[in-house]
């Protein structure tokens, strides 16, 4: 009896795809995505893009900037022009995850650090990422750089250096930096006064306000998802059919879907960011124009997925299995899980396929970078070619699907 | 709706209409008029073709070849269309709302303006006697309500055509005897009925005129008893339920005679000619057979023998 019954079992996965598919295939398929988003955050394939200014110009500062640029854990972002403005710019800009300006000579005494990292608040741990490779490139690169600043410590604690044994220190240091060195010396001290870290500070809490716009986008295509599956019981309980024949069509009940899911979304997003602004800070009021153009954007573009995928599936299960897949992976890859720049480049760079990049995005731009409705049109324009677009094929596969029966 | 008087207006017309799927052809030079006040059962075996007729009849399938009109008007035309109203087979009606929402709803989708759903409203409920649960979830009504809540929706607009699939599936008598009188009532008033069904005691006590939809074509067609009096004359049919299978040899012998077999194995009917002494001659043979017999009846026949005499099957439906 438990043979036959588990015959039953058996068979009953075999021959339904959607429950084979959720029991084997995206099993180790989402365990593929996950893994690489999350050994990329803490492991070897992070490259933090890198804005990098050189006002010195020395021998010195350009082994450093050539050691960054060969660096494989870091990659370079071009600025447009070598200013310390466009490099803020840059990073408060997402453009860049870091910045690095050289400011004085590597070996220069005196209370100004000759490094200046620049990170935005959205991306603090990137700073001390950078400065840790750095740390690391001049130690084995330039090893004479981290000695020479180390010639005034030495200076105060042996009572003070004859002239001939200063000259002779630095002559030996400058040795070491142009020597081909394949051994490293280990730099303490927070690079011995070599760095100096600029947070580039946005309004209210960036943290909050990014993971307002992260966990709403998500949300946004969850719910959404689960809204636009009424479309398949319409379908299956006849409703379609009924309304065929009627003065409505299928387009009024796709349409009206679109409309409601929207503004659900608009809802749901807004009780997200008032609980932020209430509990935490986040300048919502100032820049309500912004936001509500980003949250209709990107409910709409939810919405029209949802339908695209209730349209394209055959039955609420299969909706249920593909869009929670869907949404999980696309949530992942595209920033609501963990910030994007923390993935490794190509994971990087799917992630723009996702809806939740776009409009973590221009969160970000309208909440933490102050941009009004105007600048954020860049990341606007592909949420609503989303919508549009999908809106359009969950159109035509509902007139197909009825015409199906 | 006009109260009929006179000469009833054809409101559907369906001519020479050729449907095929690729090599396969589903409807074969199909005609079939439907006027004001009759109710057609369209009846034919499973894959005859209704499904494919209905759906061509409300433009979701593309005329391949042939006529359909609708109150005199093409029925590619959007307005033809808006003339007919459709009860699908399952129950369509969203069930978190109530029966007056749902009609609300469904009004507006087919077209009516606020003002106009309300006025129709009244005359829906009425016609399907709804009135009593008007405020009532559709998900708390029973099989037989939510049926007549579906055919509420399709008439809201005053269609001139209603086509109903299966109207009366899952329900009790009770239920199926109400839902008669209220599809009788709608068609009093005026209302071309095109009713798709397998229950063809359905048929048989509820339609005006049948079609039995075959090979493509709907042959023979017209009212029930003239149906059967043209196949059967003064024959009568001869029901034989049994307690128990009949042995294989037995039911070779009763094939032979021309019995034929219902799906259960348990029954068996017979057309004879209804003399008495004939009657009373065939129960003593019977009765003389290894057949364990619960009951031999006779009975005039209905149209599922006329169904299977047209099928050539040697099952009934």
């Amino acid at each position: 009896m438990i043979a036959a019954m588990l015959k039953v079992m058996v068979l009953g996965v075999c021959r339904d795809r959607g429950a084979l598919a959720m029991a084997f295939v995206l099993p180790p398929l989402i365990f593929v995505v996950f893994a690489a988003i999350f050994s990329g955050t803490s492991g070897t394939e992070m490259r933090l893009k890198v804005a990098v200014v050189d006002e010195v110009r020395s021998d010195e500062t350009t082994r450093l900037m050539d050691a960054i640029a060969n660096e494989p854990s870091l990659r370079m972002h071009a600025l447009a022009n070598q200013s310390q403005q466009s490099l803020r710019e840059a990073v408060a800009y997402g453009n860049a995850d870091v910045g690095l300006i050289i400011a004085g000579a590597l070996t220069q005494d005196g209370e100004q650090s000759p490094i200046v990292i620049v990170a935005d608040a959205g991306r603090s741990m990137a700073g001390p990422i950078l400065s840790g490779h750095v740390q690391r490139l001049i130690a084995s690169q330039l090893p004479g750089v981290a000695l020479r600043r180390l010639i005034p410590s030495v200076d105060m604690l042996s009572g003070g250096l004859t002239s001939q044994q200063r000259a002779q220190l630095i002559s030996s240091t400058d040795e070491m930096n142009t020597a081909d060195n394949s051994k490293s010396i280990t730099v303490g001290e927070s690079g011995a006064g070599l760095f100096r870290m600029e947070v580039l500070d946005g309004r209210g809490n960036v943290t909050v306000s990014y993971y307002a716009g992260a966990v709403a986008v998500m949300f946004l295509l969850f719910s959404a998802m689960q809204g636009a599956a009424s479309l398949i019981e319409e379908r299956s309980s006849g409703i379609m059919d009924r309304l065929a024949v009627g003065a409505a069509g299928t387009d009024v009940v796709v349409a009206s879907k679109f409309l409601f899911l929207t503004l659900q979304g608009l809802l749901q997003v807004g009780l997200i960011f008032v609980i932020a602004w209430i509990v935490y800070d986040v300048a919502l009021l100032p820049h309500l124009m912004p936001w509500l153009a980003t949250t209709v954007f990107a409910s709409a573009a939810a919405a029209g997925l949802a339908l695209f995928m209730a349209s394209a599936c055959t039955s609420r299960q299969q909706a249920n299995t593909i869009s929670s897949f869907l949404v999980l992976v696309a949530s992942a890859v595209g920033g609501s899980m963990v910030p994007r720049f923390m993935m490794p480049p190509w994971l990087q760079d799917i992630g723009w396929l996702t809806p939740n990049a776009w409009a973590i995005e221009a969160y970000q731009g309208a909440l933490w970078r102050g941009e009004n409705t105007w600048a954020l049109l860049t990341f606007l324009w592909p949420l609503a070619l989303v919508a549009v677009v999908s809106l359009l094929c969950a159109f035509a596969l509902s007139r197909y699907r009825l015409r199906l029966g | 709706m006009d109260a009929m008087v006179g000469i009833r207006k054809p409101v559907l017309q369906v001519a020479d209409l050729r449907i095929s799927y690729g090599a396969r052809t589903v409807l074969s030079e199909l005609g079939l008029t439907i006027s004001e006040g009759e109710i057609f059962g369209l009846l034919g075996p499973n894959g005859a073709g209704k499904t494919s007729l209905i759906r061509t009849i409300c433009g979701r399938v593309k005329l391949q070849s042939g006529r359909i009109s609708i109150s005199g008007q093409s029925n590619t035309k959007r307005a033809a269309i808006r003339c007919i109203g459709l009860v699908p087979q399952e129950i369509a009606l969203y069930q978190h709302l109530t029966v007056q929402e749902n009609l609300m709803v469904f009004g507006r989708l087919s077209g009516l303006s606020h003002k106009q759903t309300d006025l129709a409203l009244p005359f829906a409920m009425s016609a399907t006697k709804l009135e009593s649960r008007a405020n009532d979830y559709v998900h708390a009504l029973s099989g037989g309500w939510k049926r007549r809540v579906n055919i509420a929706a399709a008439i809201l607009h005053q269609p001139r055509l209603l086509i109903l699939d299966e109207p009366t599936v899952g329900v009790d008598i009770d239920a199926r005897n109400t839902l008669h009188e209220v599809i009788r009532g709608l068609s009093r008033n005026g209302l071309a009925v095109l009713l798709a069904t397998h229950d063809l005691d359905q048929a048989q006590t509820l339609c005006t005129n049948v079609g039995f939809l075959r090979n493509g074509v709907i042959a023979p067609s017209g009212p029930p008893a003239q149906l059967l009096e043209e196949a059967f004359g003064t024959q009568r049919e001869v029901l034989v339920e049994l307690r128990a299978p009949a042995l294989i040899r037995t039911q070779q012998v009763l094939r032979r005679i021309g019995f034929v077999e219902h799906p259960t194995g348990m029954e068996w009917r017979l057309m004879i000619d209804a003399t008495a002494q004939k009657q009373t001659e065939l129960t003593r043979a019977l009765h003389r057979t290894d057949l364990e017999i619960k009951e031999v009846r006779f009975r005039a026949p209905g149209l599922d023998s006329l169904f299977s005499q047209i099928t050539g099957s040697d099952r009934l439906p």
